[in-house]
């Protein structure tokens, strides 16, 4: 049995392709973006704070980390709500999800940054007169950040790769896409012929991107 | 006269374009004790692991014992010879390098012990015996069963010499063995190996241990930029370094970092 | 609330074995190419190596979900059906596989020179120092992290439910069809997937303090 290639059906619905792919790129722009606040929230918590502080964040990361993403999608949208009696639209939440799974792997990201700032960089600067507060903002933030600029670059290609769980929610993005227009026009091979290549292009277009940028602002740690 | 036991003939090797040995020649009887001293670069170590072919060299050969020990020109032709006809050569060559090498998933016994029961094929309990022996000859007779990460650095070199000597090699080949080690840990090192000079081992010492050139070997190379400077008896050439603008500055240095 | 678990447990349990065993095929199978594929990138010459490399490559830029698609839509248009759950076991395996790959290139490739070098010098051959000196060693440094991919290989295997197979995401999702109570039954899957995890990730670390030694 031969199969006919046509692609004319994609074509008509590429709209869907390209705004999808945009969507998860946003998505995932957004949820680093709230993870960064949270793991780095987390972190200086972590090093600063008690045992309890600690624990609890332990838990935090712990639990994210050992749980399957997709369970944790549907906790979120199906489950919570239920408990709360409020209800927020598919994207909201799951940008939300993939904040709290990134940020429980940021806050190991940014532990190991903070603790890999050479301590002479704090000496010096105590010894040109910095209160605390100046050499948080002017050594050990610059410096930490050019440090795990690289671990933040993975995390951002992974997370553009898990936004295609969004459409079990119906979320609109790229994976969601593929699907409609499979479901659609019965074009399964078609669409993915060429959403893979989507993905693979932007992925490492993006780690290209990212690895140009790395190269500006990174410290070479030995 | 007997050939010498070791015998190296325009041994030339380059990496990439860097010339790192440029025609050395050197022998070395049986039962003598060679240093080879000379400054970072001037390809001493290289010279050293070209004899065991660890490193390929380009030209040149090098004989331990009447056999050539990388290359074979049986069919008329030079053909680098493959591992496994490589394995049972080294065997009779040992080693003892800077870093000590221990193998960290085997006890101080089992180090020594491998070799024995894997390449010299005795039994276990043979093998078992001879590590012993030379353990103790090392002073390490309390530390059999104690694995590398429990071991300080004098201790771990030591093993690495009985590992080397236990084998029962035709010369032995030293690598800058005291470089890593703290200067208190040096002291027992050295006396092992002048240990085993006077019991007649035939060996190769790359240092820059002057305490090792004096103390050691009937004979110094001083090595310099790919090329053997001066070969003569330690006292002679140690006495008359000041005639040598090149190694008199290298002493120079060397005695200001002590 | 006891008797309200108690009734639905026999279901999840279902999935759970569901589950367990997605995932004992996928780590399974993928122990053994990814530790093939590692020894080639390794070892063997570029016709090798760089099949692998492409291979890993490929999957690093390839959603796992995608990938099932892919599997699952793909294979029958090649002549072969395995349905979908031998599909979907399939794509797992073949993810993990350059996972695997990539830890045991990593704990081969980890081991200093110096021992290969030692090991030379009295006079082992390549096999015999593969066997005594580089695999006991790479062994001790491919376990800690192999277990944290085990630990990834059941997350991922939740996936499995998207192409209809009753595994424990699947089996808590139609419990809430019939109880409508969606956050509890979400929270109970979340602590059995989070018991066998965080034991896989516990008993890692546990290992990886064992094995320290190993590591100068």
């Amino acid at each position: 049995m031969t199969y006919h290639f046509n692609f004319a059906f994609v074509w008509r619905y590429a709209d869907k392709l390209y705004w999808g792919l945009v969507l998860s790129l946003e998505i995932a722009l957004i949820s680093i973006l709230i993870g960064m606040v949270i793991g780095l929230g987390l972190a200086l918590a972590y090093t600063g704070g008690n045992r309890w502080v600690r624990t609890g964040i332990a838990a935090y990361v712990e639990f994210i980390r050992n749980v399957p993403l997709l369970l944790l999608v549907y906790l979120v949208f199906y489950g919570i709500p239920s408990a709360g009696g409020f209800a927020y639209d598919a994207k909201t939440s799951f940008i939300a999800t993939l904040a709290l799974y990134s940020g429980a792997y940021l806050v190991e990201v940014f532990r190991a940054g903070l603790d890999a700032i050479p301590k002479g960089l704090i000496d010096a600067g105590k010894a040109i007169g910095l209160t605390p507060w100046q050499r948080f903002v002017y050594v050990r933030m610059p410096t930490m950040f050019r440090i795990v600029l690289p671990s933040l670059s993975n995390v951002y290609v992974s997370l553009f790769k898990d936004t295609s769980l969004a459409y079990v929610i119906a979320v609109p993005e790229l994976t969601y896409g593929a699907n409609w227009i499979k479901t659609n026009t019965f074009r399964v091979i078609e669409v993915w012929i060429v959403v893979w290549p989507m993905y693979l292009v932007t992925c490492y277009a993006l780690i290209y991107a990212l690895r140009l940028l790395e190269r500006r602002f990174s410290l070479v740690r030995r | 006269m007997s050939q010498p036991l070791v015998q190296i003939r325009g041994l030339k090797k380059s990496f990439g374009s860097l010339r790192v040995l440029d025609g050395v020649d050197l022998d070395v009887a049986k039962g003598e004790a060679v240093c080879v001293i000379g400054p970072s670069g001037s390809g001493k170590t290289t010279l050293l692991r070209c004899i065991n072919l660890l490193e390929p060299y380009d030209d040149g050969s090098i004989k331990v014992d009447g056999v050539e020990v990388g290359y074979d020109d049986a069919n008329g032709s030079r053909r680098r010879r493959s591992e496994s006809a490589l394995a049972p050569i080294r065997a009779d060559i040992g080693m003892v390098f800077q870093l000590f090498n221990l193998f960290p998933h085997l006890t101080a016994l089992e180090n020594v012990m491998l070799g024995l029961t894997k390449v010299r094929g005795i039994t276990k309990t043979e093998a078992k015996d001879r590590a012993t022996h030379w353990l103790n000859r090392v002073g390490l007779s309390d530390k059999l069963q104690n694995l590398p990460s429990q071991l300080s650095g004098g201790q771990q070199q030591r093993v690495g010499i009985a590992r080397a000597v236990a084998m029962g090699p035709k010369v032995l080949l030293l690598d800058e063995i005291t470089s890593a080690l703290d200067p208190e840990l040096v002291g027992e090192v050295l006396s092992v190996v002048q240990g085993l000079a006077r019991d007649g081992m035939t060996m190769i010492v790359v240092t820059h241990e002057m305490t090792f050139a004096r103390d050691v070997g009937s004979r110094i190379v001083f090595m310099d930029e790919a090329r053997v400077v001066i070969d003569g008896p330690s006292r002679d050439v140690l006495a008359n370094a000041s005639q040598n603008e090149r190694l008199k500055s290298f002493l120079a240095r060397i005695e200001m970092k002590h | 609330m006891i008797a309200y678990v108690m009734g639905v447990m026999p279901f999840l349990w279902q999935g759970l074995l569901v589950t367990l065993a997605v995932s004992g095929l996928v780590v399974a199978s993928s122990l053994v190419t990814g530790v093939l594929c590692g020894i080639g990138l390794v070892y063997g010459r570029w016709w090798i190596s760089w099949p692998i490399r492409i291979y890993s490559d490929i999957l690093r830029g390839t959603p796992l979900i995608v990938l099932i698609f892919l599997i699952i839509y793909g294979l029958p248009l090649l002549g072969v059906d395995f349905g979908n759950y031998g599909s979907a076991v399939i794509a797992l395996a073949a993810f993990k596989t350059a996972h695997v790959a990539e830890i045991a290139r990593g704990a081969i490739q980890s081991i200093h020179f110096g021992q290969t070098d030692a090991g030379k010098a009295i006079g082992l051959t390549f096999r015999q120092r593969l066997q005594y000196v580089i695999m006991p060693q790479a062994v001790r440094r491919f376990l800690p992290p192999w277990i944290n991919a085990v630990a990834d290989a059941v997350k991922g295997s939740a996936l499995v439910s998207l192409a209809g197979i009753v595994d424990l995401t699947l089996a808590v999702q139609q419990v809430i069809g019939r109880t409508y109570d969606p956050l509890p039954m979400y929270l109970l899957g979340a602590a059995m997937y989070f018991i066998i995890n965080y034991s896989l990730s516990l008993t890692s670390r546990r290992l990886e303090a064992r094995f320290a030694y190993i590591r100068e």
